[in-house]
């Protein structure tokens, strides 16, 4: 509050001390409102004419001094009542405290941490967890007699929101319905989880697969060979999940 | 740097052969107790202690090839190091019991290489080009 009061002060001073210039060169009748070349400064020190803002102080100079502007106040026995008024306030002590040691705080924070383990996960090595309700790359499972499950049914076809599933399907030999082509788009898909939500015999899973990422777009556009080769590869880890998920489905 | 206290232990543990070898690949110094190894030769450890790794570092693998990948840990151990799973394959009984005869096995990911997967149809192709066939004429 003395900071901004103490300035306010200056302030009101030096228009005082403008009011008085303008006062005085208005009698002089000087041009002031226009600026011409015979008026500027360097013109008027060539002519040998005093410049009229030698009493003008610059911001900084208000900034710094601001407090001697405070009046001096005694008490009865003579002493001064504020024998700081010509230093810098407590507020400007701190801020250059503040501001000086907080750069050793800083840089001790670091120090702190430059002695300390990493929290980093170093990934290919380590990895963060993963539930086993994790979405990643889909498989078609096979019954544990080694026949495929999907049924074609195409209810995951119908639910996809990313309509990424394409399913024909034809009767086998035996009379059994299946699937003549089981294509899922990966690069359209949004890894929602309908389509495992929506099988009934559990034939499409979302695996916890996620280290599948391709160099090209064609990779990604798997076809049902893939799909069950997924599912032939992970099928322990699915069924493990699978069994650990069971009491909740 | 790492902890200057927790480096000279690890190495002190594991030896400085296998010091050297974590600070090459894993860049850090890490010592627990070995776990396994699976079918790749790729060799798994654990250490528990929160006051010697922070908790969600405490489970890491040590890749067999030199150009290692992430998907070169097959699925089973993959449940392990990614904590979706308590025990490792070796011990975890519904993993082992949930393995098929017909399972095939594992591979990395071929892609950028000649073995990576292109897509076909499988389906017939359902306009067929008309054929004519000529019948002799006696």
């Amino acid at each position: 509050m003395s900071f901004a009061r103490g300035r306010a002060f200056a302030a009101f001073q030096s228009s005082l001390k403008l009011l008085q210039l303008s006062s005085s060169m208005s009698s002089r009748s000087l041009p002031l409102t226009r600026r011409l070349l015979s008026t500027s400064a360097s013109i008027r020190q060539l002519q040998g004419l005093k410049s009229n803002n030698t009493d003008l102080e610059s911001d900084m100079k208000l900034l710094h001094h601001h407090r001697s502007h405070d009046p001096r106040l005694f008490d009865e026995a003579g002493r001064d009542l504020n024998p700081y008024r010509e230093g810098p306030s407590a507020v400007d002590k701190a801020v250059h405290l503040f501001f000086l040691t907080e750069i050793v705080r800083g840089m001790w924070i670091v120090l702190e941490n430059f002695f300390r383990q990493p929290y980093t996960i170093k990934y290919p090595f380590e990895k963060g967890p993963l539930s086993p309700r994790f979405r990643g790359e889909h498989a078609l499972r096979r019954y544990p007699s080694g026949e495929e499950r999907c049924i074609a049914c195409k209810l995951c076809e119908a639910i996809c929101p990313a309509q990424a599933i394409t399913i024909e399907s034809e009767t086998r030999m035996d009379g059994s319905r299946r699937t003549t082509k089981y294509d899922i788009d990966m690069t359209k898909c949004i890894y929602c989880g309908f389509c495992q939500e929506a099988c009934p015999v559990d034939a499409i899973v979302e695996t916890q697969n996620q280290e599948f990422a391709t160099e090209t777009r064609e990779e990604l556009l798997y076809n049902k060979e893939k799909l069950l080769m997924n599912g032939d590869r992970a099928e322990a880890e699915i069924a493990a999940n699978l069994y650990a998920e069971h009491v909740y489905r | 740097m790492v902890s200057l206290l927790r480096t000279l232990r690890s190495a002190r543990r594991v030896g400085l052969k296998e010091w050297w070898r974590q600070m090459q690949y894993i860049g850090d110094a890490k010592s627990g107790t070995y776990v396994g190894k699976d079918q790749f030769g790729n060799r798994y450890y654990e250490n528990r202690n929160a006051e010697e790794e922070i908790p969600g570092r405490h489970r890491w693998v040590d890749y067999a090839q030199h150009y290692y990948q992430a998907s070169q840990v097959p699925p089973e151990w993959h449940s392990w190091i990614q904590h979706i799973r308590k025990d490792p394959p070796t011990q975890d009984l519904i993993m082992q019991s949930s393995r098929q005869p017909w399972q095939q096995e594992w591979s990395e990911t071929l892609t950028g290489t000649r073995g990576a997967y292109k897509p076909y149809n499988t389906a017939a192709p359902k306009i067929n080009a008309w054929e004519p066939k000529v019948t002799s004429r006696g």
